[in-house]
Protein backbone atom coordinates (compact mmCIF):
# COMPACT_ATOMS: atom_id res chain seq x y z
CA UNK A 1 0.00 0.00 0.00
CA UNK A 2 2.55 2.54 0.80
CA UNK A 3 4.81 1.25 -2.19
CA UNK A 4 1.57 2.04 -4.46
CA UNK A 5 1.44 5.58 -2.63
CA UNK A 6 4.81 6.37 -3.00
CA UNK A 7 5.77 5.18 -6.69
CA UNK A 8 1.86 6.38 -7.73
CA UNK A 9 2.72 10.18 -6.72
CA UNK A 10 5.75 10.29 -8.22
CA UNK A 11 4.41 8.60 -11.55
CA UNK A 12 1.51 11.32 -11.32
CA UNK A 13 3.40 14.23 -10.65
CA UNK A 14 6.77 14.26 -11.41
CA UNK A 15 6.67 16.49 -14.80
CA UNK A 16 9.76 17.34 -16.77
CA UNK A 17 12.25 14.12 -16.29
CA UNK A 18 12.65 14.95 -12.33
CA UNK A 19 11.58 11.24 -11.71
CA UNK A 20 14.70 9.85 -9.62
CA UNK A 21 15.22 12.75 -7.69
CA UNK A 22 11.75 12.48 -6.33
CA UNK A 23 11.63 8.93 -6.13
CA UNK A 24 14.97 9.20 -3.81
CA UNK A 25 13.26 11.15 -1.87
CA UNK A 26 9.60 8.73 -1.38
CA UNK A 27 12.12 5.59 -0.96
CA UNK A 28 15.28 7.26 1.27
CA UNK A 29 13.86 10.07 3.19
CA UNK A 30 9.94 9.71 3.26
CA UNK A 31 9.48 5.88 3.83
CA UNK A 32 13.20 5.28 5.20
CA UNK A 33 13.14 1.49 3.10
CA UNK A 34 16.57 1.85 1.89
CA UNK A 35 19.57 3.88 2.56
CA UNK A 36 21.41 6.18 0.78
CA UNK A 37 23.93 3.67 -0.21
CA UNK A 38 21.32 0.90 -0.66
CA UNK A 39 19.45 3.59 -3.33
CA UNK A 40 22.68 4.02 -5.00
CA UNK A 41 23.29 0.69 -5.73
CA UNK A 42 19.70 0.01 -6.86
CA UNK A 43 19.80 2.80 -8.86
CA UNK A 44 23.66 1.57 -10.38
CA UNK A 45 21.55 -2.08 -11.28
CA UNK A 46 18.39 -0.31 -12.72
CA UNK A 47 20.80 1.66 -15.15
CA UNK A 48 22.80 -1.45 -16.22
CA UNK A 49 19.54 -3.84 -16.94
CA UNK A 50 17.49 -2.79 -19.56
CA UNK A 51 13.98 -1.08 -19.58
CA UNK A 52 13.70 2.67 -18.47
CA UNK A 53 15.37 3.69 -14.98
CA UNK A 54 12.06 4.90 -13.16
CA UNK A 55 10.12 1.19 -13.85
CA UNK A 56 13.17 -0.20 -13.45
CA UNK A 57 14.18 1.12 -9.73
CA UNK A 58 10.66 0.07 -8.88
CA UNK A 59 10.77 -3.38 -9.50
CA UNK A 60 14.44 -3.49 -7.29
CA UNK A 61 12.85 -1.25 -4.32
CA UNK A 62 9.86 -2.89 -4.39
CA UNK A 63 10.74 -6.81 -4.32
CA UNK A 64 13.24 -5.29 -1.26
CA UNK A 65 10.27 -4.58 0.39
CA UNK A 66 7.58 -6.51 -0.19
CA UNK A 67 8.91 -9.56 -2.82
CA UNK A 68 6.97 -10.27 -6.13
CA UNK A 69 3.35 -8.72 -4.94
CA UNK A 70 5.63 -5.34 -3.68
CA UNK A 71 7.73 -5.94 -7.12
CA UNK A 72 4.11 -5.58 -9.17
CA UNK A 73 2.35 -2.38 -7.41
CA UNK A 74 5.52 -0.54 -7.45
CA UNK A 75 5.95 -1.37 -11.12
CA UNK A 76 2.65 -0.51 -11.63
CA UNK A 77 2.30 2.56 -9.96
CA UNK A 78 5.00 3.83 -11.85
CA UNK A 79 3.48 3.01 -14.95
CA UNK A 80 -0.24 3.42 -15.04
CA UNK A 81 -0.84 7.25 -13.67
CA UNK A 82 1.91 8.30 -16.13
CA UNK A 83 0.32 6.26 -18.86
CA UNK A 84 -3.04 7.90 -18.17
CA UNK A 85 -2.11 11.15 -18.04
CA UNK A 86 -0.35 11.03 -21.49
CA UNK A 87 -3.15 9.09 -23.49
CA UNK A 88 -5.52 12.12 -22.13
CA UNK A 89 -2.55 14.89 -23.38
CA UNK A 90 -2.44 12.56 -26.45
CA UNK A 91 -5.67 12.09 -27.58
CA UNK A 92 -6.24 15.93 -26.89
CA UNK A 93 -2.99 16.87 -28.89
CA UNK A 94 -3.16 14.38 -31.37
CA UNK A 95 -7.01 14.59 -32.52
CA UNK A 96 -6.99 18.48 -32.65
CA UNK A 97 -7.72 20.26 -35.63
CA UNK A 98 -6.83 23.43 -34.11
CA UNK A 99 -3.80 24.63 -35.51
CA UNK A 100 -2.22 26.33 -32.68
CA UNK A 101 -1.92 23.29 -31.00
CA UNK A 102 0.08 21.63 -33.68
CA UNK A 103 2.41 24.74 -33.66
CA UNK A 104 2.05 24.44 -29.86
CA UNK A 105 4.02 20.53 -30.54
CA UNK A 106 6.25 21.73 -32.80
CA UNK A 107 7.71 24.21 -30.64
CA UNK A 108 7.69 21.40 -27.79
CA UNK A 109 9.11 18.96 -30.30
CA UNK A 110 12.14 21.66 -30.79
CA UNK A 111 12.68 22.10 -27.00
CA UNK A 112 12.42 18.31 -26.44
CA UNK A 113 15.71 17.86 -28.84
CA UNK A 114 17.44 20.46 -27.10
CA UNK A 115 17.22 18.75 -23.46
CA UNK A 116 17.86 15.64 -25.04
CA UNK A 117 21.21 17.37 -26.49
CA UNK A 118 22.42 19.00 -23.40
CA UNK A 119 21.51 15.83 -21.44
CA UNK A 120 24.12 13.98 -23.73
CA UNK A 121 26.71 17.34 -23.70
CA UNK A 122 26.68 16.56 -20.28
CA UNK A 123 27.18 12.89 -20.17
CA UNK A 124 30.11 13.12 -22.52
CA UNK A 125 32.05 15.67 -20.91
CA UNK A 126 32.23 12.72 -17.74
CA UNK A 127 33.92 10.84 -20.47
CA UNK A 128 36.84 12.56 -22.14
CA UNK A 129 39.29 10.42 -23.20
CA UNK A 130 40.78 8.34 -25.76
CA UNK A 131 39.09 5.12 -25.36
CA UNK A 132 35.41 6.40 -24.68
CA UNK A 133 35.83 8.81 -27.21
CA UNK A 134 36.09 6.15 -30.09
CA UNK A 135 33.73 4.05 -28.80
CA UNK A 136 30.90 6.41 -28.78
CA UNK A 137 31.82 7.97 -31.83
CA UNK A 138 31.87 4.35 -34.07
CA UNK A 139 28.79 3.29 -32.09
CA UNK A 140 26.76 6.69 -33.31
CA UNK A 141 28.37 6.39 -37.28
CA UNK A 142 27.82 2.59 -37.30
CA UNK A 143 24.05 3.34 -35.91
CA UNK A 144 23.00 6.64 -37.93
CA UNK A 145 25.47 5.55 -40.93
CA UNK A 146 25.21 2.00 -41.83
CA UNK A 147 21.98 2.09 -40.24
CA UNK A 148 22.92 -1.36 -37.92
CA UNK A 149 20.09 -2.44 -35.79
CA UNK A 150 19.96 -2.27 -31.88
CA UNK A 151 20.94 -6.01 -31.29
CA UNK A 152 24.07 -5.54 -34.00
CA UNK A 153 25.03 -2.65 -32.51
CA UNK A 154 25.22 -4.51 -28.85
CA UNK A 155 26.51 -7.97 -29.82
CA UNK A 156 29.52 -6.08 -31.68
CA UNK A 157 30.32 -3.43 -29.25
CA UNK A 158 29.69 -4.54 -25.95
CA UNK A 159 32.48 -7.03 -26.19
CA UNK A 160 34.36 -4.66 -28.03
CA UNK A 161 34.65 -1.87 -25.05
CA UNK A 162 35.00 -5.20 -22.31
CA UNK A 163 38.47 -5.49 -24.15
CA UNK A 164 38.98 -1.70 -24.37
CA UNK A 165 37.73 -0.35 -21.18
CA UNK A 166 39.73 -3.65 -19.03
CA UNK A 167 41.42 -2.64 -16.11
CA UNK A 168 45.25 -1.89 -17.09
CA UNK A 169 47.96 -3.97 -14.96
CA UNK A 170 49.51 -2.26 -12.26
CA UNK A 171 53.08 -1.62 -13.54
CA UNK A 172 54.51 -1.33 -10.08
CA UNK B 1 -2.03 -8.83 -37.50
CA UNK B 2 -1.01 -5.25 -36.37
CA UNK B 3 -1.34 -5.70 -32.95
CA UNK B 4 0.84 -8.79 -32.63
CA UNK B 5 3.69 -6.62 -34.84
CA UNK B 6 3.41 -3.93 -32.49
CA UNK B 7 3.54 -6.31 -29.08
CA UNK B 8 6.57 -8.25 -31.38
CA UNK B 9 8.29 -4.70 -31.97
CA UNK B 10 7.94 -2.94 -28.46
CA UNK B 11 8.97 -6.42 -26.76
CA UNK B 12 12.30 -6.43 -28.36
CA UNK B 13 12.98 -2.98 -27.52
CA UNK B 14 12.38 -3.49 -23.89
CA UNK B 15 14.56 -6.81 -23.79
CA UNK B 16 17.18 -4.52 -25.99
CA UNK B 17 17.00 -1.23 -23.66
CA UNK B 18 20.46 -0.87 -22.02
CA UNK B 19 20.79 2.20 -20.40
CA UNK B 20 17.26 3.49 -20.10
CA UNK B 21 14.85 5.02 -22.12
CA UNK B 22 15.95 7.15 -24.67
CA UNK B 23 19.38 4.54 -25.88
CA UNK B 24 16.78 2.47 -27.80
CA UNK B 25 15.28 5.80 -30.03
CA UNK B 26 17.26 5.22 -33.08
CA UNK B 27 15.71 1.42 -33.06
CA UNK B 28 12.62 2.63 -32.15
CA UNK B 29 12.35 5.15 -34.98
CA UNK B 30 13.87 2.40 -37.25
CA UNK B 31 11.16 0.34 -36.55
CA UNK B 32 7.91 2.14 -36.29
CA UNK B 33 8.77 5.32 -39.12
CA UNK B 34 11.42 3.57 -41.66
CA UNK B 35 10.31 0.09 -41.63
CA UNK B 36 6.54 -0.50 -40.77
CA UNK B 37 5.23 3.40 -41.59
CA UNK B 38 3.12 3.42 -38.12
CA UNK B 39 3.83 7.43 -38.43
CA UNK B 40 5.96 10.33 -39.86
CA UNK B 41 9.66 10.98 -38.62
CA UNK B 42 7.86 14.56 -37.16
CA UNK B 43 5.02 12.58 -34.97
CA UNK B 44 7.42 10.79 -33.87
CA UNK B 45 9.14 13.30 -32.41
CA UNK B 46 6.26 15.03 -31.16
CA UNK B 47 5.47 11.78 -29.62
CA UNK B 48 8.52 11.89 -27.67
CA UNK B 49 8.20 15.52 -26.19
CA UNK B 50 5.00 14.85 -25.12
CA UNK B 51 6.41 11.75 -23.38
CA UNK B 52 9.07 14.00 -21.70
CA UNK B 53 6.15 16.50 -20.87
CA UNK B 54 4.00 14.12 -19.27
CA UNK B 55 5.08 12.71 -15.70
CA UNK B 56 6.47 9.20 -15.78
CA UNK B 57 8.86 7.86 -17.51
CA UNK B 58 9.41 8.93 -21.18
CA UNK B 59 9.36 5.43 -22.83
CA UNK B 60 5.52 5.99 -22.41
CA UNK B 61 5.76 7.40 -25.61
CA UNK B 62 5.89 3.76 -27.09
CA UNK B 63 2.13 3.92 -25.82
CA UNK B 64 1.36 7.21 -28.60
CA UNK B 65 2.71 4.94 -31.40
CA UNK B 66 0.42 2.22 -30.24
CA UNK B 67 -2.34 4.36 -29.98
CA UNK B 68 -1.63 5.67 -33.84
CA UNK B 69 -1.58 2.57 -35.01
CA UNK B 70 -4.54 0.89 -33.82
CA UNK B 71 -6.45 2.97 -31.00
CA UNK B 72 -6.33 2.04 -27.61
CA UNK B 73 -5.84 -1.17 -27.32
CA UNK B 74 -2.68 -0.49 -29.51
CA UNK B 75 -1.61 1.88 -27.09
CA UNK B 76 -2.35 -0.43 -23.70
CA UNK B 77 -0.18 -3.30 -26.14
CA UNK B 78 2.36 -1.03 -27.09
CA UNK B 79 2.61 -0.30 -23.18
CA UNK B 80 2.85 -3.30 -21.58
CA UNK B 81 5.13 -5.08 -24.21
CA UNK B 82 7.73 -1.92 -23.75
CA UNK B 83 7.48 -2.15 -20.05
CA UNK B 84 6.83 -6.06 -18.94
CA UNK B 85 9.83 -7.84 -20.62
CA UNK B 86 12.39 -5.46 -18.98
CA UNK B 87 10.51 -5.23 -15.94
CA UNK B 88 10.76 -9.41 -15.46
CA UNK B 89 14.36 -9.25 -16.08
CA UNK B 90 15.18 -6.95 -13.66
CA UNK B 91 13.00 -8.56 -11.07
CA UNK B 92 15.05 -12.03 -11.94
CA UNK B 93 18.52 -9.88 -11.98
CA UNK B 94 17.63 -8.27 -8.56
CA UNK B 95 17.98 -11.87 -6.79
CA UNK B 96 21.30 -12.61 -8.40
CA UNK B 97 22.47 -9.30 -8.55
CA UNK B 98 23.27 -10.02 -4.65
CA UNK B 99 25.60 -12.77 -5.33
CA UNK B 100 27.85 -11.13 -7.85
CA UNK B 101 28.49 -8.58 -5.22
CA UNK B 102 32.20 -8.09 -5.37
CA UNK B 103 32.99 -10.12 -8.58
CA UNK B 104 35.28 -8.30 -10.89
CA UNK B 105 32.94 -8.84 -14.03
CA UNK B 106 30.22 -6.80 -12.49
CA UNK B 107 32.20 -3.66 -12.52
CA UNK B 108 33.74 -4.22 -15.54
CA UNK B 109 30.40 -4.56 -17.30
CA UNK B 110 29.26 -1.57 -15.75
CA UNK B 111 32.23 0.26 -17.29
CA UNK B 112 31.89 -0.83 -20.24
CA UNK B 113 28.01 -0.48 -21.14
CA UNK B 114 28.46 3.66 -20.80
CA UNK B 115 30.43 4.72 -23.82
CA UNK B 116 28.30 2.36 -26.19
CA UNK B 117 25.02 3.63 -24.36
CA UNK B 118 26.00 7.00 -24.85
CA UNK B 119 26.82 6.83 -28.36
CA UNK B 120 23.20 5.20 -28.51
CA UNK B 121 22.34 8.59 -27.30
CA UNK B 122 23.89 10.86 -29.93
CA UNK B 123 22.41 8.84 -32.47
CA UNK B 124 18.88 9.31 -30.60
CA UNK B 125 19.79 13.08 -30.70
CA UNK B 126 20.49 13.22 -34.33
CA UNK B 127 17.33 11.11 -35.05
CA UNK B 128 15.07 13.64 -32.89
CA UNK B 129 17.06 16.09 -34.55
CA UNK B 130 16.21 15.11 -38.27
CA UNK B 131 11.93 15.07 -37.48
CA UNK B 132 11.58 18.15 -35.02
CA UNK B 133 14.77 20.83 -36.53
CA UNK B 134 12.95 21.72 -40.12
CA UNK B 135 12.81 24.97 -39.93
CA UNK B 136 15.15 28.32 -38.74
CA UNK B 137 12.67 28.95 -35.81
CA UNK B 138 12.35 25.20 -34.79
CA UNK B 139 16.50 24.72 -34.82
CA UNK B 140 16.78 27.95 -32.88
CA UNK B 141 14.33 26.76 -30.19
CA UNK B 142 16.33 23.39 -29.86
CA UNK B 143 19.94 25.78 -29.40
CA UNK B 144 18.07 27.92 -26.69
CA UNK B 145 17.09 24.82 -25.05
CA UNK B 146 20.75 23.38 -25.19
CA UNK B 147 22.13 26.77 -24.11
CA UNK B 148 19.81 27.21 -21.16
CA UNK B 149 19.88 23.56 -20.39
CA UNK B 150 23.37 23.86 -19.58
CA UNK B 151 23.31 26.83 -17.64
CA UNK B 152 20.77 26.64 -15.72
CA UNK B 153 18.42 24.32 -13.37
CA UNK B 154 15.50 24.97 -15.12
CA UNK B 155 12.44 22.46 -14.89
CA UNK B 156 12.54 20.57 -17.97
CA UNK B 157 8.39 20.38 -18.18
CA UNK B 158 8.03 24.33 -17.98
CA UNK B 159 10.72 24.69 -20.65
CA UNK B 160 8.65 22.77 -22.96
CA UNK B 161 5.67 24.58 -21.95
CA UNK B 162 6.77 27.46 -22.85
CA UNK B 163 8.34 26.56 -26.11
CA UNK B 164 4.69 24.77 -26.59
CA UNK B 165 3.34 28.14 -25.72
CA UNK B 166 5.90 29.89 -28.10
CA UNK B 167 5.05 27.39 -31.05
CA UNK B 168 1.23 28.08 -30.63
CA UNK B 169 1.62 31.43 -31.59
CA UNK B 170 4.66 31.57 -33.88
CA UNK B 171 4.26 28.06 -35.92
CA UNK B 172 0.61 27.48 -36.68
Amino acid sequence: MGLALAFGRVSATAFGGGQMPAIRREVVRRNGWLDDDAFLEVLALAQLLPGSNPSNVAVLVGSRVGGMPGAAVAFFATVLPGFAILMVLGAFALDSHWPWVGGALRGCAAMAVGLTLANTIELTMKRINVVDIAIVAAVAIVVLVLHASLALTLAIFIPVALVLTRPKKDAA
Amino acid sequence: MTLGRIALVFTILSLLGFGGGNAIIPQMHADVVDQFHWITSAEFTRFFALGKLAPGPTTTMAALVGYAVSGLTGAIVATVAIFVPAAIVVYAAGHAWGKLRGNPWRERFARAIKPVVLGLLWAGVVTLARGATDAPITIGIAVVATIVMLRTEWNQAILVLAAGAFGAFVLR
